[in-house]
């Protein structure tokens, strides 16, 4: 799939998957580089993490499956041919990786990661309204199923194209487009409240 | 077979559903055509065109905080040691012994020592070390830091004394060819090696790093 969308893009802070770098950096750790795959780590860490906080809600078990996921690449990466984005590979692994820990571990009752992600302690009116934004948009997420957190998050987060998300998913490219309708859809009624300027 | 009554809502429908994909920059021509084409005609999608940018942008500007783990990770890695490299270092110290052989009485010893020096290799790979280790670990203590091979009519006793006067201990061996491996102390292996040399009993002493070291 080509990204030739010509409309303007979110600054997501992600970068494109499937550089150069990172195929070299994984050419590297074959040969159980371990700088490489420092490397490697320290550029999909906060990917994945961000990633796994949208399905599994415990911390503990987002640190797990995250280092469950990167062990994978360490002891496979020799497997991997290049068919398919580096990035496409590892978020497939780290999908199912997260999957199975959800059967182990169920969504706590409540969201414990919630008060770490949105802070509004002595913070200015500014900060206050954002932070509320915030909130709603969590709130909002927090709403969805961990297929359509899934979708929506390697979407608007991670620059990634209905067909590689079909693939990471393991789902045929008509459902990644049914599950992103559906959940835009829950989001806007979500945030209809908070966000009525905009929406 | 399409329904007749989706007909005039499904270019809609098919436009709307790639919105997100049109923002992030991730659709083909076929998909950008078709979305830009819809929206020239379509002011609720343009509607939603916009809120979900800034929707987009809200979301990019939450982070777990999730610390970087990596220590942690490193932890449960297992590197398996590179043999070449290994092999390479042994090559290497085995020419420096070479270069460095001073007395024509021990050079007819280089071509044995050298095979000592390639076969202990293989015992620090084979003996005692597994194949992989684990990072962050301190070297085992008892790693072989000194390869030795003394004359056939040493006795155990002379052998003996000839450890404990210099604070070494037997880590492995005799190898095949007769050698053994020692463990010294690290600050004071070139003293030993040295006074190794000059003992009589001492037919080679060499410094050997090991995987482990």
């Amino acid at each position: 799939m080509s990204a030739s969308g010509t409309a303007s893009r979110p600054t997501t802070g992600a970068s494109a998957s499937g550089a150069p770098g990172e195929r070299e950096l994984l050419e590297r750790v074959k040969m159980h580089d371990l700088d490489a795959f420092e490397r490697l780590y320290r550029i999909y860490q906060p990917r994945l993490a961000r990633f796994l906080t949208n399905l599994v809600k415990r911390p503990q078990l987002v640190e797990e499956v995250l280092d469950d996921t990167m062990m994978v690449v360490w002891n496979t990466a020799a497997s991997f041919r290049g068919t398919s984005k580096l990035s496409t590979w590892v978020f497939a692994i780290a999908y199912r990786k997260a999957l199975k820990a959800r059967m182990r571990w169920p969504d706590p009752l409540e969201d414990q990661q919630f008060d770490n992600r949105v802070s509004n302690d002595a913070a200015p009116d500014a900060e206050l309204e954002q932070s509320r934004i915030r909130s709603a948009l969590v709130d909002a997420m927090e709403g969805l199923s961990a297929e359509q957190r899934a979708v929506v998050d390697l979407t608007y987060f991670h620059d990634l194209g209905y067909r590689e998300i079909a693939e990471i998913l393991g789902c045929p490219v008509d459902t990644v487009k049914t599950r992103m309708f559906h959940a835009r859809r829950r989001l806007r009624q979500a945030l209809s409240g908070t966000l009525a300027d905009w929406l | 077979m399409q329904d007749p009554t989706l007909s005039r809502a499904q270019p809609h429908h098919d436009a709307e559903e790639l919105i997100p994909w049109y923002l992030t920059g991730q659709l083909d021509d076929e998909d950008l055509a078709m979305v830009e084409h819809h929206l020239s005609s379509c002011a609720h999608c343009r509607r939603q065109l916009a809120a979900e940018r800034r929707m987009i942008d809200e979301f990019a500007q939450l982070s777990p905080q999730i610390d970087s783990g990596w220590a942690r990770l490193r932890q449960r890695i297992d590197v398996p040691q590179p043999r070449e490299r290994l092999w390479d270092k042994l090559r290497g110290q085995a020419a420096e012994l070479w270069e460095s052989l001073s007395r024509p009485a021990i050079a007819t010893l280089a071509v044995a020592q050298l095979a000592f020096v390639v076969a202990a290799g293989a015992i620090l790979l084979s003996l005692g070390q597994p194949d992989y280790r684990t990072l962050g670990s301190a070297p085992a203590p008892s790693s072989a830091n000194v390869i030795a091979m003394f004359r056939a009519e040493t006795t155990e006793a002379q052998l003996r004394d000839l450890l404990q006067s210099n604070g070494a201990s037997l880590v492995d061996g005799p190898t095949a060819g007769g050698a053994y491996l020692l463990r010294v102390q690290a600050s004071s292996r070139p003293q030993v090696v040295a006074r190794l040399r000059g003992d009589r009993h001492v037919l080679m002493a060499q410094p050997i790093d090991g995987p482990a070291s």
